[in-house]
């Protein structure tokens, strides 16, 4: 038995008053007076021997009375596991989500977020139902006990939580977990035959770091009624971090040949400001510098002239508090070459032609190749592959045909209305017959008016900085007649209102009615031209230029290795001793960081996967943040052996006290009967 | 006390007693000689011995008892404390101190003499002067037979007091418990024996007052003060008697010094007795006093 306020029992100790009282004598009840009282000391009352047997029993009654009156405020309890109990229980429904990122695998921070999760079983009762839930970027059920037994219970949690010996290599999006969690809630509705829960309480075990907690996902949340939230930060501790991150990796428009460069950045409490940068190469030679990096600052990094060329596999920095994520593995950029061809007659170095603008246009850069091949519209030859077809001039009925085939497989072609006579070929083209294309020749010139800005094709120009088209004159253009009702889609008018860029959904065919030259348009010439021509290639673009570069948890499409004709029976082989191949499909989801390869028939590829940047992010998130998030936030909790001890004891203690509490009546009302009984058979004093 | 009527208790207690002499402290014109005294100019010529100063030619007054009845007035105790008793050791101390006034009240009545009477407590409450009328026994002993209403004794003031309010000399009996502190007594009863009062104590005690025979623990409430006083009279008991015997002691060494007879009774004594006693004192005190003077006369 244990007592909840032990410290009441001293009030046991009163049991001395009784005795004492009784050990004197009761005061005389009979008055006498008296003349004068001034020969008369008081004296010290004797003991009436006569009384004593009564007295005995009283004393005994009153002492008993006193002595549970302490037991019954000490409260006290016996500490029982009973099943039996649990209906009696208020239930509660505890959810620990356990971070496993990356950014727990700092010193001892995983063996205290365990200890924290082993903390918290022991305020679990009998009937409690019991989430454990690892969360990093997204989130996994360890365990689930829909109702807690007790020891046997807590013995399958942490065999469980010992399965998972080590926290991941992923983010920690705790906004999503908790949004998550929440929802879960709110959807388990209790059965009929089950007691509802009076508590629902969510125990978050995190480093609670600031980076890609996506905390703003709780914000607006609502959350169930009757949840609340503890937070146990682990991590309180924090001497700050360093991580590095490749900038703007496999950006179509860094020019081939550039140096990568590396953003090292330091936290706000970094322990120092000078980091060593280092590459490590497939030959086993390393290299280094020292970088500056004041805390709280970040700093780009150019790799180095005399390493650019060197088979770099691996760059680390050194120097700061937790090397956890002071690896960057790094695949080089594998160039994708892109494939423009231009069916007309123009020359390649004539400025008044299109051709010259359009191949100008493509430069190549650190990871596309371009390669503009021109093919004259009279060609009889066969239509070389491509991954655009600029068509700037009437073709002749084959390559019509040919061309017409490959627009309906999907290749995206740009058509530019130069003359009367690609009527034909439009007509076959849109599958409409009786179209006419009539010269227009401005007096002065023609504006654009652009009419579809949402288009992905002219989304580049949504911003207003750059969707001004006043300064773009049309001198000639072309005006489209008896185009079909269906299947087009006009992007811009002329100021005439005639359709100036058209979109035809058959295919991906783009129509031009003015040409790019100086002949017809400014358009070659403008701003809008380079952007344009890259926003038609987007489609193919965004196939080519798959980085090389991936973080923990995201989605690799290998179907876009070997610049996008993968094929099938792809596999890939994580890093290590290469005897573990994975056989996948078209996603892969790497777990661990390293340099992945991944092979398919005749081709094979190297990408890299690193941890999400934000995990170097490692400083904590304010606690009133969350409180300003809306988090229903419980009080500061209690000791947890206190919680135990009132949560196993309840029902047990109640019962005590209020067993002691009749006890104590029964002993006052007997002393009372006991006490008058005995005044009144008390012999009278006589004097 | 079996009588309730004061006037019949009296009465009583003083049949069988013979009617005696008194002599009047107070010297006068009467035939009685008392002693001489030298003539001195203003006094009245008439009172010369010519015999006397024929003999010796010396001027004498010649001075003579005052054959004007006793004058006796009552200083009786009203206070609370008078009103213990009661029970079957003895009779209330007031009412054995009111019998015992009222049945000298009678008796002096029936030698002619003039009686008076004053009551206190911690003050003078009744002041009747004492003459010889036909009324005043009457008038007396309705006094006498009032309630208390006092708290407290103070006889010390009341002594004072009342001797501001009597006249020419004469016999104060004073009848009280004395349970008092005694430190002023003596002085404010030096007020009377300096004035040629004749001054007669008479200290009513009941006899629990004496013995303290008590059994049992009580509650024990001073009658005049209502303090409590819880004790067990075993083991109060010899200290208290130790007390009483103290007082006592002091109290008749201050009447012997003031000159004062003291009589100290209980209640459990027949009155009778006591006042055959008091009585029988009253000649010897007067041999005393006339042989003092008789024998400065001489010188």
């Amino acid at each position: 038995m244990s007592f909840l306020t032990p410290l009441y029992l001293l009030g046991a100790l009163g049991l001395a008053i009784p005795i004492i009282l009784h050990l004197l004598h009761d005061r005389p009840k009979n008055k006498q007076p008296f003349g004068s009282l001034m020969f008369l000391d008081k004296t010290s009352p004797p003991v009436d021997r006569k009384r004593r047997p009564t007295h005995l029993l009283l004393l005994l009654l009153r002492c008993l009375a006193l002595l549970l009156l302490a037991f019954v405020f000490a409260r006290p309890f016996v500490a029982v596991d009973n099943p039996a109990d649990a209906a009696r229980r208020d239930r509660q429904w505890v959810t620990v989500l356990l971070d496993r990122s990356a950014s727990m695998q700092r010193g001892d921070l995983w063996a205290r977020a365990k200890a924290k999760v082993q903390s918290a079983l022991g305020r679990l009762g009998p009937g409690d139902q019991f989430s454990l839930i690892a969360f990093d970027d997204a989130t996994a059920s360890l365990a689930e006990v829909k109702s807690w037994v007790g020891s046997a219970s807590e013995a399958e949690v942490n065999d469980r939580l010992e399965r998972l010996a080590k926290p991941g290599f992923g983010g920690s999006n705790l906004g999503q977990a908790l949004v998550s969690v929440g929802e879960a809630i709110q959807e388990t509705q209790s059965e009929a035959d089950e007691q509802p829960f009076a508590k629902r309480e969510i125990i978050v075990v995190s480093d609670l770091q600031k980076g890609g907690s996506h905390l703003d996902e709780v914000q607006g949340y609502e959350w169930p009624a009757g949840v609340t939230v503890t937070l146990e930060q682990i991590a309180e501790d924090d001497q700050g971090n360093a991580g590095i991150e490749q900038v703007a990796s496999g950006a179509p428009w860094i020019t081939a040949g550039a140096a990568p460069s590396f953003r090292i950045s330091n936290s706000p409490s970094g322990i120092g400001d000078e980091l060593e940068f280092l590459a490590h190469t497939t030959a086993g030679e390393t290299f280094s510098q020292k970088v500056h990096v004041p805390p709280g600052r970040s700093r780009v990094v150019e790799l180095p002239g005399d390493w650019v060329g060197k088979p770099v596999e691996r760059l680390a920095i050194r120097g700061d508090a937790a090397a956890f994520d002071n690896q960057f593995h790094f695949a080089p950029v594998r160039r994708q070459t892109v494939r423009i061809v231009y069916v007309g007659d123009d020359k390649p170095n004539d400025a008044e032609g299109s051709l010259f603008y359009l191949a100008n246009a493509f430069q190549p850069s650190s990871s596309l190749d371009f390669q503009v091949e021109a093919v004259s519209g009279r060609s009889s030859g066969p239509l070389p592959e491509a991954d655009l077809f600029v068509i700037g001039d009437a073709v002749d009925d084959s390559l019509a045909q040919a061309l017409g085939q490959a627009i309906e497989g999907g290749v995206t072609a740009l058509m530019v209305v130069r003359s009367p006579s690609q009527a034909a070929n439009l007509g076959q083209w849109l599958g409409a017959d009786g179209v006419v294309i009539r010269d227009v020749t401005s007096s002065d010139f023609a504006l654009l008016d652009v009419k579809l800005p949402d288009d992905p094709l002219l989304a580049v120009f949504r911003d207003a900085r750059y969707s001004d088209f006043t300064n773009l004159h049309f001198w000639n253009y072309r005006e489209l007649q008896n185009l079909p009702d269906d299947g087009i889609d006009v992007l811009a008018r002329f100021d005439s209102g005639a359709p100036a860029w058209l979109a035809a959904r058959r295919g991906r065919l783009l129509l031009m009615a003015s040409g790019w030259t100086p002949a017809d348009s400014q358009l070659a010439l403008s701003t809008k031209f380079i952007p344009l021509l890259y926003s038609i290639l987007r489609p193919v673009l965004d196939e080519k230029t798959q980085s090389r570069q991936f973080v923990v948890g995201s989605k690799v499409d290998v179907s876009q290795f070997n610049n996008g004709q993968a094929g099938g029976g792809v596999t890939v082989l994580p890093p290590g001793d290469g005897s573990t191949v994975i056989p996948v499909d078209t996603i892969f989801t790497p777990a661990a960081p390293g340099l992945y390869t991944a092979n398919g028939s005749g081709w094979s590829e190297t990408f890299a996967v690193n941890l999400p940047p934000a995990e170097s992010r490692t400083e904590p998130v304010r606690m009133d943040q969350f409180k300003k998030l809306g988090l229903p936030m419980s009080a500061p909790a209690a000791a947890p052996a206190v919680i135990e001890a009132a949560k196993k004891t309840e029902t047990h203690r109640l019962e005590y006290w209020q067993w002691a509490l009749a006890a104590v009546l029964l002993f006052v009302t007997l002393e009372t009967v006991l006490a008058a009984k005995g005044s009144r058979s008390a012999e009278p004093v006589t004097t | 006390m079996e009588i309730r009527s004061l006037s019949l208790r009296a009465r009583a207690v003083v049949e069988g007693f013979m009617s005696g002499l008194h002599r009047s402290p107070r010297t006068g014109f009467s035939t009685e000689f008392t002693e001489y005294r030298q003539y001195s100019p203003g006094d009245d010529v008439r009172f010369l011995d010519w015999k006397v100063m024929a003999r010796t030619d010396r001027e004498f007054i010649k001075k003579f008892e005052d054959e004007t009845n006793l004058r006796c007035t009552f200083l009786v105790d009203f206070s609370r404390s008078m009103e213990f008793g009661g029970d079957e050791a003895g009779v209330k101390k007031s009412d054995y101190a009111r019998t015992f006034a009222a049945s000298l009240a009678w008796f002096l009545t029936q030698q002619r003499d003039a009686i008076g009477l004053a009551t206190f407590d911690r003050d003078v409450r009744e002041f009747i002067p004492p003459r010889y009328r036909q009324d005043q026994l009457k008038t007396i002993l309705g006094r006498l037979e009032t309630q208390p209403a006092g708290n407290a004794t103070d006889l010390c003031q009341s002594l004072e007091k009342f001797a501001a309010l009597v006249g020419k000399r004469g016999m104060i009996v004073l009848v009280s418990d004395f349970l008092s502190p005694l430190d002023e007594l003596e002085r404010c009863l030096s007020l009377f024996t300096a004035a040629g009062h004749d001054v007669r104590a008479v200290q009513v005690l009941h006899p629990r007052e004496v013995d303290f025979n008590y059994e049992a623990a009580a509650i024990f409430e001073d009658m005049e003060s209502g303090q409590n006083l819880i004790l067990d009279p075993g083991m109060a008991r010899e200290a208290y008697r130790q007390k009483m015997t103290a007082h006592n002691d002091a109290l008749d060494a201050m009447f012997s010094a003031q000159g004062i007879p003291g009589f100290r009774v209980t209640t459990a004594e027949p009155l009778e007795r006591v006042l055959r006693r008091f009585l029988e004192e009253r000649p010897a005190r007067a041999v005393v006093r006339q042989r003092r003077s008789n024998g400065r006369a001489a010188a």
